[in-house]
């Protein structure tokens, strides 16, 4: 398969340096450019040694670079209506962080950018290839639990802000600034923001949707953060299944401005697990799990050092296949549509007290 | 043989009345079957969530006992962890030994005492044998309670109690790992065994029964508690019913 020629935009997702590797060792891409949101971050990029031009303006990568294919929109939310509105102009196809935006006009317009300019729009959401995920779905399909009575699941990390200040930002990472409730002090676009994982992982597993969600804040762990970092959701969906997330930021960090070794308070910084009841029984994953600990430099704390498989493998194949081929990828936005809806029910039951229905 | 295994929790609870001298000047029994009434009668309270409780009927909290609960309750109280924000609560049980009400009560009461707060408000969803609870506590933490006795028959209780604070975490798991550990793994040609024995004075009792027979010595030992204990699982019973309540009308139900 031709390499595809491909840039990424802006820099300030956390995961960018994932991709800095994924794209220069890929051989399914040729890096061609990057765009930086900063010249502080262009100036960071610049560092780490990759032989790869970086802008300070998107426009002028792509107008450089006419033969640039597809973008990686590595970008606050905010920011992806209208990269996403100068990549679909240009016939350029889009991997797009796990939120393309709350907001749910924009979505719809995403929709009919992608369709109408014939791009592929694939959403980075990486569980559907980790090997944990993989055997518990096999698990499931085969009947091991029988009917699912409840699948509870966490997805709960440290909280990035220090390193990527935009996901603090009320007004970058939902959208626009809204209370979260009564309670002025704090608005969305915390935690939940961050993780939506778990919502499309019951949706997939279970072939359903939301029937209703309740939600509550907790207090904040970090008392300075204007957005929320705890919460925990509850409800179910419309075949029967039960759940109850955990979504929250609930696992201490170094506030460091690069991550990078001794960012960990707490010994295990981000953690997906699973929870599935059924007729028949109970299956618990850990989808990141077991690991190797240690207690050495750079600050003698007990901590996980992960040995999961790189899920990028697979996200990134099928993102090259897609567009090669022309096919839509299993997780595109269209799929993606209803997990972003119910994150922002869980924020109106937040609001009201109340669980919300969903259509 | 429940009668046999209570018999001799029964004996071994004397035993531990001699060897402190603790008097106790009535019939003791800490059986589920009816007693006569001058007989004064220990249960775990669970066993009392169906109808008030007889007058020589005294409901034990039997976990607050427990090593690893009276440890995580002092971690808090001691500030340890500091300003406690998230509590996250797992309990999945089978069947023929629980049931879901008495995990409901089990658990709401170690939110609570691990705590040290009150419930002010339950949001409950359930489906067959599983419910999850959203509880809030009037200290402010949010505790989430998942329970479930979808378990095959005769597994292991597997339980975790994960306390989130400002400051630190606590919790009877050990990170990374998904279940209850033990303290001996055998794998030998009687196949696999697994021991956890926490309790030299009641050695060979199985965990349930060291914490009825040591919450009944307990509240022997410091009356204070016949009156706590008694008022407490009447809270008790309040907030099973409200978690039931929440999940049937399916609202948040705020605590009078």
């Amino acid at each position: 398969m031709k390499p595809i020629k491909i840039a990424m935009l802006s820099l300030t997702h956390g995961h960018s340096r994932k991709y800095f590797q994924t794209l220069n060792d890929n051989r399914h891409f040729e890096w061609v450019a990057v765009s930086a949101e900063s010249d502080k971050i262009k100036q960071d990029f610049l560092s780490r040694g990759y032989d790869i031009p970086c802008y300070l303006d998107e426009k002028e990568m792509l107008d450089n670079h006419p033969d640039i294919e597809a973008v990686v929109m590595a970008s606050a939310n905010s920011e992806h209506i209208s990269q996403f509105r100068l990549c679909a102009g240009r016939g350029i196809h889009i991997l797009s962080m796990k939120v393309p935006t709350f907001n749910m006009v924009e979505y719809e317009e995403m929709m009919r950018l992608a369709a109408e300019n014939n791009i592929v729009c694939q959403i980075e959401l990486e569980l559907h290839y980790n090997p944990v995920v993989a055997r518990l779905k096999k698990l499931i399909s085969e009947g091991a639990v029988g009917d699912i009575s409840t699948f509870n699941a966490t997805n709960i990390t440290l909280t990035p802000v220090w390193a990527f200040p935009w996901q603090g930002v009320p007004e970058k990472s939902f959208g626009e600034r809204v209370s979260l409730s009564s309670d002025a002090t704090r608005y969305r676009g915390g935690c939940l923001c961050d993780h939506p994982h778990v919502f499309d992982m019951i949706r997939w597993f279970t072939k359903s949707d939301f029937d209703y969600v309740y939600a509550e804040a907790g207090p904040n762990i970090r008392p300075e953060l204007q957005v929320e970092d705890t919460m925990l959701v509850t409800g179910k969906m419309k075949n029967g299944t039960s759940f109850l997330f955990d979504p929250s930021w609930s696992r201490l960090e170094e506030r460091l401005e690069v991550p990078g070794p001794g960012w960990e308070v707490h010994p295990k910084r981000m953690e997906v697990n699973v929870s599935i009841c059924g007729d028949n029984g109970v299956v618990l994953a850990d989808c990141f799990g077991p690991n190797v600990y240690h207690n050495g430099a750079p600050n003698d704390r007990y901590t996980v050092q992960y040995t999961y498989f790189d899920e990028w493998i697979g996200l990134m194949e099928e993102f090259a296949d897609c567009v090669r081929t022309g096919r839509q990828p299993a997780i595109n936005l269209k799929w993606h549509q209803k997990t972003i809806e119910v994150m922002n029910a869980c924020y109106e039951s937040i609001a009201t007290q109340s669980p919300v229905y969903l259509p | 043989m429940e009668q046999s295994r209570s018999k001799a929790t029964e004996v071994a609870l004397q035993e531990l009345l001699d060897k402190y001298n603790v008097k106790v000047d009535q019939p003791l029994s800490l059986s589920t079957f009816s007693q006569p009434g001058d007989s004064l009668q220990l249960l775990p309270g669970w066993h009392l969530l169906a109808s008030l409780p007889k007058t020589n009927q005294q409901p034990l909290l039997t976990w607050r006992v427990n090593r690893a609960f009276t440890e995580l309750r002092k971690i808090i109280a001691d500030s340890v962890v500091e300003n406690a924000c998230l509590f996250r609560f797992s309990c999945l049980a089978s069947p023929d030994q629980w049931s879901v009400d008495a995990l409901i009560y089990r658990e709401i009461d170690l939110c609570e005492f691990i705590s040290g707060g009150k419930t002010m408000s339950v949001f409950a969803v359930r489906e067959k044998q599983s419910i999850n609870i959203i509880l809030r506590l009037d200290t402010g933490v949010l505790c989430s309670i998942e329970i479930s006795t979808q378990l095959p028959a005769g597994s292991p209780f597997q339980e975790r109690h994960e306390l989130i604070g400002q400051r630190g975490t606590a919790s009877d798991r050990v990170v990374d790992t998904q279940v209850s550990q033990y303290s001996i793994y055998g794998y030998t040609r009687n196949g696999i065994e697994q021991y956890k024995d926490t309790d030299m004075e009641l050695f060979g009792f199985d965990e349930n029964q060291i914490e009825h027979v040591r919450s009944a010595f307990e509240l022997l030992k410091t009356p204070v508690l016949i009156r706590q204990w008694a008022d407490q699982h009447l809270h008790l019973v309040n907030l099973v019913n409200a978690v039931h309540t929440s999940a049937s009308e399916r609202r948040k139900v705020i605590i009078a």
